[in-house]
Formats: structure tokens, sequence, C-alpha cells
């Protein structure tokens, strides 16, 4: 694990509205769990405006890149195109509220859209971008991530969603469980 | 590996360019076996060594060793220098139980492979240093030696990069985006089953390899950025392959197919067939462009078996920046090639 205890939120530090943008960001977790989905929620926010939101639709999409952050991303560049914008400006000024540290991929492409600051939930100890494998480290980004705040929350959801079994894996991919 | 007839080396040397692929490897196969310092100490009479070596095994087995024979030349192997101090070293075997009268107390520290060698190379190495166990494993000799493919299997892979070169020139050119082309082909069928091409101008996420993941979806009833009604052309479903790309089937049609095996979608929520397609398992990507940390990523998550991509990139991360195929607590892991058809590639 690298850079695990230096970014660590203290509950306190958070304002209310970042604590209210991370409360929806969870309804969006949930919805993805009702849905079979990997509970991850997310959303965008520029100039205290929420210009995008979603979850994790892997499942839905049958690809494995359509998590919540990417799926935000296109809703960015579709508000942008919607009133004529240039979404570079957008991003750079972009805080992200997500339930869980975003996986290798995603913090990849928010690094590389100069996003402003990340918060996050839990850890990612399967694909996180700071956790399995530190992507700032390659890609030294403008981007501040700060993550901890509600995490068992969030992590729970993640438990329960692993509980069950994946409903798109292949018949001989399912793992047989001990119980 | 094959010679190419058409292209010189501009200075340097006469040599033709080879049209060869490496293996992009990972750390423990293209570096020495990693080393530790370990005690050693002298067995007094040679005629104990034996039995030495039973009582240090038993006193001490060293569990993260195991790949090292206990003795050399009447010395005897005793554990990790992180142990303790060399002063401390008999004291801390009597302490184990280990009669210390066997030893001639001339404690040394030497250096041995920490891990088990896994390449002829590496272990010639680390044998000389402390014999060692090693188990030949001909397929890792081969990839490393870039010799895993033969004539045949490299003809097909030019083929396949040519047209993801292809792609790139015939989408830059159309949609005024950069030349970087990507396919997705299925080796069993020897078939393209998507292609993608870059798409940077209308959403920065828009790679090539992105796009072409995507259109893996599309074949599997899904897809997020372009949804394509399944056509079947010749028994295969087609669409991961949009309209444009028409003309790739005309010029390659000779060699290869098009499409991906028919699935079982009619049931959306159960996959009876075990043969049908799971997101990239089992595929092959071949990328003009080194694919960036994103896409290596995406890789991942997608599960593809094999890379194949022509020219390196400046943010690269398959082995420029980074070797995200080879990040040990992932839960899948590609193999990554590099160099096809290069030039074309820089040329793009």
């Amino acid at each position: 694990m690298q850079s695990s205890s230096n970014n660590v939120v203290n509950c306190n530090e958070l304002s209310e509205s970042e604590k209210h943008y991370m409360e929806i960001a969870f309804t969006y977790a949930q919805d993805a769990l009702r849905n079979q989905e990997v509970p991850v929620g997310c959303i965008f926010v520029y100039n205290n405006e929420i210009v995008a939101k979603g979850r994790n639709t892997v499942n839905e999409t049958r690809n494995a890149t359509r998590h919540a952050e990417m799926n935000c991303i296109d809703d960015v560049i579709a508000y942008c195109e919607d009133r004529n914008i240039v979404s570079k400006e957008v991003f750079e000024n972009v805080s992200v509220y997500v339930t869980v540290e975003p996986c290798i991929m995603c913090a990849a492409a928010l690094y590389n859209l100069k996003i402003k600051q990340i918060l996050f939930g839990c850890r990612n100890d399967r694909f996180g971008g700071q956790t399995v494998f530190d992507v700032a480290n390659v890609l030294n980004p403008v981007t501040d991530v700060k993550g901890g705040y509600r995490a068992d929350e969030a992590m729970a959801l993640l438990k329960e969603f692993y509980k069950g079994t994946n409903p798109s894996a292949p018949p001989n991919k399912v793992k047989i469980k001990n119980i | 590996m094959i010679p190419s007839k058409k292209r010189k080396l501009d200075s340097e040397t006469d040599d033709y360019i080879s049209d060869c692929i490496k293996a992009v490897l990972p750390d423990d196969l293209s570096k020495d076996t990693p080393l530790v310092e370990v005690y050693v100490d002298e067995v007094s009479d040679r005629r104990n060594i034996s039995k030495a070596v039973v009582a240090i095994n038993s006193a001490f087995p060293v569990q993260e060793l195991l790949h090292l024979k206990r003795v050399r030349n009447g010395k005897l192997l005793l554990f990790p220098k992180s142990v303790c101090e060399l002063s401390e070293v008999h004291q801390f075997l009597m302490k184990k139980g280990f009669d210390t009268s066997l030893l001639t107390n001339n404690v040394e520290v030497a250096l041995v492979a920490k891990l088990p060698p896994k390449l002829k190379n590496q272990y010639e190495k680390v044998n000389k240093l402390w014999p060692c166990n090693f188990h030949s494993n001909k397929y890792l000799e081969r990839l490393v030696t870039n010799n895993l493919f033969d004539e045949n299997e490299m003809q097909l892979h030019k083929i396949c990069m040519k047209i993801a070169i292809d792609v790139a020139q015939y989408a830059g050119n159309k949609y005024n985006s950069k030349n970087v082309g990507a396919i997705v082909f299925d080796p069993k069928l020897k078939s393209v089953v998507a292609i993608g091409y870059d798409c940077t101008n209308k959403n920065p996420c828009k790679h090539a390899t992105m796009v072409a993941i995507d259109n893996v979806a599309v074949t599997q009833n899904g897809g997020a950025w372009d949804k394509r009604e399944e056509v079947i052309v010749n028994g295969l479903n087609t669409s991961g392959l949009p309209k444009d790309f028409e003309f790739l089937k005309d010029k390659y049609a000779k060699t290869i197919s098009f499409g991906c095996r028919l699935s079982d979608h009619t049931d959306n929520k159960c996959r009876v067939s075990e043969e049908s397609s799971y997101l990239c398992t089992n595929y092959y990507a071949y990328v003009t462009h080194e694919p960036c940390v994103m896409c290596a990523m995406a890789l991942v998550h997608s599960r593809i078996s094999r890379v194949f991509f022509g020219v390196k990139s400046r943010i690269g991360g398959l082995c420029t920046l980074c070797k995200t195929q080879t990040i040990k607590d992932l839960n899948h892991h590609y193999e990554v090639f590099c160099g096809l058809l290069e030039q074309e590639c820089i040329n793009l």
C-alpha cells in the first residue's frame, strides 16, 4: 500500500456542502446495488453545480470500463456540448465526489483531464489508483486527492454486492463459495 | 525475426530492419534474480554434513529460501542475515536447539538467490553463488528470446497490425483525428471482432483502445458509446465493426474473417453457452501506438489475453511509464509485444 496515510481526510475538514455532495454520490452507489452493479456512485461538481452524476454500468453495458467516473466524464462532455463551452476548462475546475477510490484506469483518466480535486470514500483494494498502483507516481497530476470519508459505509456496500455473484460472469467463471 | 526486404536503415548499418516483435517482459523475467544476504558456517567434520543438514532443517527451516540447497563445499546455509547480528548467530542457533558443535564458528555472510530463478540464464548466474533448484519453463524461454511465434503466426500478426494501421489512416482522414487505430481479434476464429479509432477531438477519453473495447461490448449486446444492430455475415456477428469500415472486409477477406462468434443473448440475464464471449477474454488487441495507462488498465478490466503494439508512446502504460499488465496485485495479467510493423506505425 502506498501513500495510504498521508491523504486521509478528517471529517471536520469537510464543509457541509462537500458532505452533501458525498451524500448524493452515495445515493448513486445504492442505486447501482439495486441494479446488480458494483456499488460505486460519483458526482462531478463545477462552480457549485452538479454537472455529472453516475454509477457503475459495467453489467448493463457489458463493458468493464464503464465505471461511475467514466460515465460522469461522458456527462460533462454532453453538458459542454449543450452549452457550447469548452470541456477542458470545465474539467480543470471540477471536484469529483466518489464513494470508492478511483481505479487505476479512472485515476489516469481524471489526472489526464487535470481534474481539480477528488474526494473518495473507501479505498479500492483490488484496483485502486493509489492503493494497488500509485498512478500519481507516473503521471505527476495536478489533482488533489483525499479519501476516507464514510469509508465504512462505502465498503459495506461493496461487501453487500460481493456477497452475491456477478450476474454477467460466464458459468465456468463463477466461483463456488465455501459456506 | 523475419527480415523485411523493403526497408533499410538509413545509416549505421546495412542490416535489414527486421520486423522483430519483442515481448515486454515483467521485471522478474527481464532482470537478474534478486539476491539476499545469508549467514553460512563451515561444518567442522565433513562426515557430519548430512547430520548437520538434517539438524539445521529441523531447527531452522527457511520457508522463503526452499529453492536453495542447504550445503555447499562443506558450508551450511544457516538463515537470512536480517534475523540477527553476526556475533549472535551461534547463540541464536543454540536457542533453536541446534548443536553448534557441528560447526567451526567461522560465520560468514554469503549472497544467494532471494527467489527461485525463472530462466536458464538467471539460474546460471545465481547457481554460481549458491546451488539452487531450477525447473526450466520452455514457454518462458521462447518468450524471452522472442521465439514464440513461427513464420505463419508472424504473418497473421502483421496482417492484424496492418488492419489497425488502415483503421488509423482512414479514420484520421475522415474524422480529422489522430492517426491511432486498434483492433480486437479472436485468434481461434482468426477474425476481427471489433475496431476502434481515436475520437479524442470529441471526447478526451475516446482513445482508439477504449473505442475498440466498447465495440466489443456492442457485439455482446452492450456498448455505451455506439449502438448497432446485430448484423450477421457468414455466420459471424459483425456489429463490432462500424459500417464505414466495410472496405476492410474486401481488402482482407481472403486471409481472415470479420465478426465474432454468435452467442446466446436471447435470454439477457443468463449466458447458457460456455462458448459465448465474456468481455475480451481470449482476444488479442493490436494497437498502432502503445496504449496509455488508462487504456492499459481498461484492457486489464476487459480481460484481454495479449496486446500487440507498433510504436512506443510518451504516455504509454505498457512499457514506457509503467508496465500496467504486470502489476502483481491485479486479478488479471496479459502479455505484451511491441515493435510490430513499428516503422509503418511511426509513419502514421
